[in-house]
């Protein structure tokens, strides 16, 4: 009995391959992906006062750790704007250079996550953290749910922080720490 | 998510999926670092578009340079989907630096650099998610009690070499580490089924957030498979199923990461009425960060199971406690941590003489280590460490390594190695009877090993990976079988000595966008004898059944966005030991169609070049590895 269902699922699937030639989705890779995202949460954040950048100096996106992004970061940021603001990206290795950063992705070492978020602790930075670089999770989270990027935000430590998130951003969090 | 089918979105999503460019595709299939697509125009959409984008999942590979400089593979979870496995030992082919035998229709015996057998196979550790799984009862492990959701999988990670230091015990030969995903990352429903006229499976996950703190899963995976033609082995009746449940959670905040995990599963063999193995286990896991500089993890499990073979019946409770803190001070980097680990167990045997005396024994084992990786410059290190360890069956064990790496740039690492690692006794070892033939040994030391090893991992360029590792393993006091002179008339010593020596060399190569090769080839030369006037009764039973090399291969082709065929091959030298078995190439491979996001419908084959081969010699269990072929379909919601 398993034999026969078995044989009328491999016609099936190879009679679905055989149809494979029309053009279908390619997918985007994950990375770049999030990439995109990060110049876009500064847009539905707001900062308290004291931590906004003038009015010509620039949004700072910081990723601080092994860069997982590379080129894609920077064409993501050259493309967005925050109230008028560039948004650039820098790269550093510790927390210990963080002092300007509005966004602050921490990258891959999952050992390593937990203390750069201890060494920014209640500035207001927006810290973004991702769950493949392990469970330490900055105020903005990336998951993968279903084949698309999606991520938790921490408001409580958004708020500790005084940064306020934006209901259009928080609408598309998975689930959201109150 | 109330807008989520948004019809802009979908199509914003289909517009710039059309225009992405070949080299988007080649980039995406190699490692993350190297995933900047140049034709990706993500700019444009809006941040709910944005969340609609499907993606491809860069599966982590933690094969970088800065880890530990070991002879390391990483197989991650995307590669064991695509090469369309269902059981974890066929997962364990995917690791270069793995040897896997078939033994019969659920049982394996897997190992690193020789010692492989489903008797001798007792030097390599295996852990799924922190949880030792080999048997105090002859230090091997059940592969057949596992059955993780391979889907759920983040990384196996395989070490060859010693990891007595960081691991323990049993870590004489190799690692192999399965870490599954965090259940933040596993949100959603998955559901799998494959079919074929020899073996099934059926799998289903949920996966859902709890709060903005927390995700859980729960998941079940049933398997079955008709016995194997007779081997080298007498016939064992091996048709087998069985299921396994299990849950897991974790919670997050600031500086905390809280999990709890756990399992249900049960097989049935057919040999006797009642035949087969139950378990269950429940793991907390807690790390805390305490400063910038520095991390605490606890972790604590309770793990039992039992199992029924013909008239033999064993079972096994553990608890373990463990505890580790890591610290930076300047350019040291410090791990340290101990634990305790019991275990109580009870083995009956109502088939033949050989009993356990006593029938039920309660063992420990506790350990403290520290090691410092210090950074000497930007390119040197120097990782120094020590284990203290104690257990029911040994005194107090040091197992030291110290290892130096250098990293000239960022695409290459070299590194040397020198370690001790030991296998402590088992119940087997120590409590084996049968009077009057076979009496307790209860002299029976330690097997020891000190290793040198070297190696070179890199990326000489972009789309070109290598690893090539080199080994000389010297051992002592490793099992004989042998005549006492007197009554008892025989037990087992400590009387083998000698070396294995052997290569390991691994690559990846991106030849075009859309094929990724890899190749992997080991050998294995052995000079152990019999020392002190011994005369082994089981001649070389106890040192495995090992091919002198074995080359492996896997070619992955991305042959439109749709569909994907994984071909794999592998080809194993012959077994020397008796029983002699030949050299064997075999091969296997899946063909995946995409239906829709979500959707796979792909059909999977192994050993498809013989109908029927001979990979195991084990005199007593051995089958023949069959042809099998399983259509099957995946959906994630």
């Amino acid at each position: 009995m398993r034999g026969g269902v078995t044989y009328v699922t491999a016609l099936l699937a190879v009679a679905a391959a055989a149809l494979a030639g029309t053009p279908a989705h390619a997918q985007v890779s994950e990375t770049s992906v999030k990439a995109a995202f990060l110049p876009r949460f500064a847009r539905y954040v707001t900062w308290p006062p004291n931590a906004v950048p003038s009015a010509t100096a620039p949004f700072v996106l910081c990723v601080i750790g092994s860069d997982p992004f590379g080129g894609s970061l920077d064409q993501a940021a050259r493309s967005q704007s925050v109230d008028g603001r560039r948004v650039v990206v820098r790269r550093m290795a510790t927390a210990a250079q963080s002092g300007g950063c509005h966004v602050a992705f921490i990258g891959d070492g999952s050992s390593q996550a937990g203390q750069v978020l201890a060494a920014i602790g209640r500035r207001p930075v927006l810290t973004v953290t991702d769950a493949r670089n392990g469970g330490q999770r900055g105020i903005i989270h990336f998951a993968v749910v279903s084949g698309r990027v999606r991520f938790f935000i921490d408001q409580a430590a958004a708020q500790q922080r005084g940064l306020t998130v934006s209901s259009r951003l928080l609408a598309l969090a998975v689930g959201v720490r109150q | 998510m109330a807008n989520r089918r948004r019809p802009c979105a979908l199509i914003g999503a289909c517009a710039l999926t059309l225009s992405l460019s070949s080299e988007a595709l080649a980039a995406e299939a190699d490692d993350p670092v190297a995933e900047t697509p140049q034709g990706e125009d993500l700019s444009e959409l809006s941040i709910e578009q944005l969340a609609q984008v499907t993606v491809r999942s860069a599966s982590k590979r933690e094969e970088s340079l800065g880890a530990a400089p070991a002879a390391l593979y990483v197989v991650t979870g995307g590669e064991i989907e695509d090469a369309g496995v269902t059981s974890l030992p066929e997962a364990l082919r995917l690791a270069p630096n793995l040897s896997v035998q078939q033994v019969d229709a659920y049982q394996y015996s897997i190992s690193a650099r020789g010692f492989n057998g489903i008797q001798a196979g007792n030097k390599v550790l295996a852990l799924i998610d922190g949880r030792t799984i080999y048997t105090p009862l002859a230090s091997t492990v059940f592969w057949n009690h596992h059955w993780p959701l391979l889907e759920d999988v983040e990384q196996i990670e395989v070490i060859s070499g010693p990891g007595g230091t960081l691991y323990g015990p049993n870590a004489v030969n190799g690692v192999i580490n399965v870490t599954t995903r965090d259940a933040q990352d596993t949100l959603g429903i998955l559901a799998r089924g494959t079919a074929g006229p020899d073996e099934a499976t059926a799998a289903a996950r949920y996966g859902f957030a709890i709060g903005g703190e927390g995700a859980a899963r729960v998941y079940v995976n049933w398997h079955e498979a008709n016995e194997l033609p007779t081997g080298i082995g007498s016939r064992s009746d091996d048709d087998y199923r069985g299921w396994q449940a299990g849950f897991r959670t974790d919670f997050v905040s600031d500086l905390d990461h809280f999990t709890v995990q756990g399992d249900l599963f049960r097989t049935d063999g057919e040999t006797l009425e009642g035949d087969g193995a139950r378990g269950h286990y429940l793991l907390a896991r807690w790390g805390r960060t305490l400063s910038p500089t520095s991390s605490l993890q606890l972790q604590a499990y309770y793990d039992y199971f039992r199992r029924d073979v013909l008239l033999v019946d064993d079972e096994v409770r553990t608890i373990d406690a463990e505890a580790q803190f890591n610290t930076t001070l300047g350019s040291h980097d410090i791990v340290a941590g101990g634990g305790v680990r019991t275990t109580r167990d009870s083995f009956s045997n109502e088939l033949n003489a050989f009993v356990l005396n006593p029938v039920s024994r309660r063992l420990w084992v506790y350990n403290g280590f520290v090691q410092d990786h210090f950074r000497l410059s930007d390119q040197l290190a120097l990782i120094a460490g020590v284990k203290v360890e104690r257990s029911t069956f040994s005194g107090w064990e040091f197992l030291p390594n110290l290892r130096l790496a250098w990293q000239p740039n960022s695409e290459n690492l070299l590194w040397a190695a020198v370690s001790r690692a030991v296998r402590t006794p088992s119940r087997i070892d120590r409590q084996l009877e049968a009077p009057p033939f076979l009496g307790a040994a209860v002299n029976f030391r330690s097997e020891k090993l000190v290793a040198v090893e070297a190696g070179y991992r890199g990326q000489p360029s972009r789309t070109f990976s290598l690893s090539v590792n080199g080994f000389v393993n010297f051992y002592d006091d490793l099992r004989t079988t042998e005549f006492t002179g007197g009554i008892p008339l025989i037990e087992l010593r400590n009387n083998y000595k000698g070396k294995t020596y052997g290569i390991e060399a691994w690559g990846g190569a991106q030849v075009a966008p859309w094929w990724r090769l890899q190749l992997g080839v080991s050998t294995l030369w052995k000079d152990i004898r019999e020392v002190n006037g011994a005369d082994d009764l089981a001649p070389r039973n106890s040192l495995g059944n090992d091919p002198k090399w074995q080359v492996v291969g896997r070619s992955d082709f991305e042959l439109s966005p749709r569909l994907r065929l994984n071909l794999n091959a592998r080809a194993v030298g012959r077994i020397e030991q008796a029983p002699q078995i030949g050299s064997y190439v075999e091969a296997g491979g899946e063909l995946s169609y995409r239906v829709r996001q979500g959707v796979d419908l792909f059909v999977a084959g192994r050993n498809l070049l013989h109908k029927y081969h001979v990979e195991s010699n084990d005199p007593e269990q051995g089958q023949l590895a069959r042809r099998t072929i399983t259509a099957g379909a995946r959906a994630r919601f």
